[in-house]
């Protein structure tokens, strides 16, 4: 055996050796969570209040709308796809939901309107990606102008005032302990479910290997008798209803219909993936790596709005992230892309 | 236990591809505990064919009967219920998975069912992988690792392994030897007469003359898509390597009348 190993070793000089690459996966791991730390720590130097529990369930709460949607499109980029339409659906969903809230619906069946809404606008990018066969950046390209279209259309571009009880799932808190403890909001609850059912679904599930199996290497899925085009469909609705979820979140926080809301969301949602290790190859990404990614960019932006910097200035850090953590991707698959 | 009815036998198989006809008409045996070489220069239609037993491609034409009994192959799936399993030529592993998670690739211990959601059994895929890996005495430490950590001589292993996990009847091997050392060569070919020893019926698809003369008991040459020789594998193997050479190139032809049609 012996002999064996020593000789497939020289077939595959320009590998890393196992332990290496394991090990290098574990920095890699390691270092997004220490950033995270050292991030924390700088602005609670460099941001007076930044390390308060206050300014912490702030930014938990301005983090998670991104970090749901993030988690989303994440299972697209698992399967090798991607998702750019959900800031879109995002702003569809609240939008249906608030006016199924005005047209008369009851408030609760409101906000699962909006959430159907999400689901059906990924059932639709993943029937076009799957039956149409549009390569996943054409067809949640084209989502996005359609899904922002009827939102503006519908609403004619103004934001439409929502019945008072809409507003209540994006502005109680709960656990409320006056003003040093103001409470847990909904959306961070909903934030945690969400990450906690996800992480257990592709780590525990069928569908949920299968995810990664589709993006590892889609022709051996398919020929290991993996129902390819369902798996990535699951994917793509489940990107779907994330944004949907998220789309009530928002419109119940503002009390209103925004058909303008989230543009441009998607790319955070992209790039928390991206921090967090995801490989847009597909196969390669964690929920956890993705929650840390996007709190990498909250504690970014929270960070350096409290200590004063320019506020243009914070694009331009969050930019230069994303392209660290992806040359840092590249590195990690040099060999795969050789 | 010789048993008359063949465990494969595929009738008259065509298969085009566009303008290209890659097999026009080609029928093939396969006995029970048989391990049959199957030979013949590029684009000569092995692989389609093999991959048309496998469930990869739906034929033209043609007839399939596992055991005696017409199957209808429309999709991998398929050919695994019937006991048919391929090794594919790249290894069809997903390299961002684990050893055990490619061993039991579509077909998961199941733990649990909570409506349309299955849980894994991670535990139990990991323990019988082991087991696996051990009883075919493949050297990798680990369950855990993930495929991409492994050599090409592992990575084979992992696919042959995974192909007879679950007690197939017919082991297709497509070029099992290519991109392997001559030492990795060596235990693939040991593990095909310990598969053979089992029971197991194998097709082999191979370049390597040298390796279809020392494992194979019959073996068919197909040329331009046709079937141009079915005989058993005798004789010296200078000889034979001559007689198949022959075949492959055109030179020989058993079967010319299909040809002229």
């Amino acid at each position: 055996m012996s002999e064996m190993t020593k000789v497939d070793t020289k077939e595959h000089v320009t590998d890393l050796p196992a332990g290496l690459g394991r090990l290098g996966r574990a920095i890699d791991r390691f270092a997004a969570l220490t950033a995270v730390i050292i991030l924390f720590v700088f602005f609670s130097f460099a941001a007076n209040n930044f390390f308060t529990v206050r300014s912490v369930l702030s930014l938990a709460l301005q983090t998670s709308t991104v970090t749901i949607m993030g988690i989303g499109v994440t299972f697209t980029i698992l399967t090798g796809g991607i998702d750019l339409s959900i800031g879109s659906i995002v702003a569809l969903s609240g939008t249906i939901a608030v006016n199924a809230a005005l047209f008369g619906v009851p408030i609760w069946l409101s906000w699962i309107v909006g959430v159907i809404v999400g689901v059906v606008c990924g059932l639709a990018n993943g029937l076009m990606i799957t039956r149409m066969r549009l390569p996943p950046f054409v067809a949640t390209l084209g989502t996005q102008f359609v899904a922002r279209g009827v939102a503006l259309t519908i609403t004619n571009a103004y934001a439409q005032p929502a019945p008072e009880a809409f507003g209540s799932l994006g502005n109680e808190n709960l656990l409320a302990m006056g003003p040093q403890f103001p409470g847990i909001s909904w959306a961070v609850l909903i934030m945690i479910a969400v990450a906690l059912f996800c992480h257990f679904f592709l780590n525990e599930t069928l569908m949920g290997r299968y995810t990664y199996a589709v993006g590892s290497n889609e022709e051996a899925a398919r020929l290991a008798g993996i129902r390819v085009n369902q798996v990535k469909l699951v994917s793509y609705v489940i990107s779907g209803m994330l944004s949907g979820i998220v789309g009530v979140i928002l419109a119940s926080r503002m009390v209103t219909s925004q058909p303008n809301s989230a543009i441009g969301y998607e790319m955070n949602a992209i790039a928390s993936a991206v921090i967090g290790g995801a490989s847009l190859m597909g196969g390669v990404g964690t929920v956890g790596g993705t929650v840390i990614g996007s709190f990498v960019i909250g504690i970014l932006t929270v960070g350096m709005t409290m200590a004063g910097a320019n506020y243009f200035m914070q694009t331009v850090v969050i930019g230069l992230v994303v392209i660290g953590a992806v040359y840092v991707d590249r590195l990690r698959y040099r060999k795969s892309l050789a | 236990m010789a048993d008359a009815t063949p465990i494969v036998e595929m009738r008259n198989i065509k298969k085009s591809f566009g303008a290209v006809q890659a097999l026009r008409g080609v029928d093939l045996v396969l006995h029970h505990h048989e391990v049959l070489g199957l030979v013949g220069d590029n684009a000569a239609g092995k692989s389609t064919l093999m991959k048309v037993l496998s469930g990869a491609y739906i034929p033209d034409e043609g007839e399939i009967f596992i055991e005696g009994k017409k199957a209808h192959i429309t999709e991998p799936m398929d050919a695994r219920q019937l006991g048919i399993e391929m090794v594919y030529q790249d290894f069809a592993l997903a390299k961002d998975l684990d050893v055990a998670a490619n061993v039991f690739l579509g077909r998961e211990a199941v733990r649990a069912q909570l409506g349309p959601i299955r849980l894994m059994d991670k535990r139990r895929m990991e323990q019988e992988t082991r087991r696996l890996l051990d009883r075919l005495k493949i050297d990798i430490s680990s369950v855990s690792l993930k495929v991409e950590s492994l050599s090409g001589g592992q990575r084979q292993s992992v696919a042959i392994g995974r192909a007879t996990a679950f007690n197939a009847k017919v082991t297709i091997m497509d070029e099992p030897t290519a991109a392997l050392s001559v030492a990795a060569i060596g235990k693939v070919l040991d593990l095909v007469r310990e598969l053979k020893a089992q029971g197991c019926s194998i097709i082999v698809i191979s370049h390597r003359l040298e390796d279809i003369y020392q494992v194979s008991d019959r073996m068919i040459v197909l040329r331009h898509g046709h079937k141009v020789c079915d005989c058993p594998v005798a004789g010296d193997i200078h000889e034979f390597r001559e007689r198949v050479v022959a075949y492959i190139v055109g030179a020989r032809d058993d079967f010319s009348k299909q040809i002229i049609d």
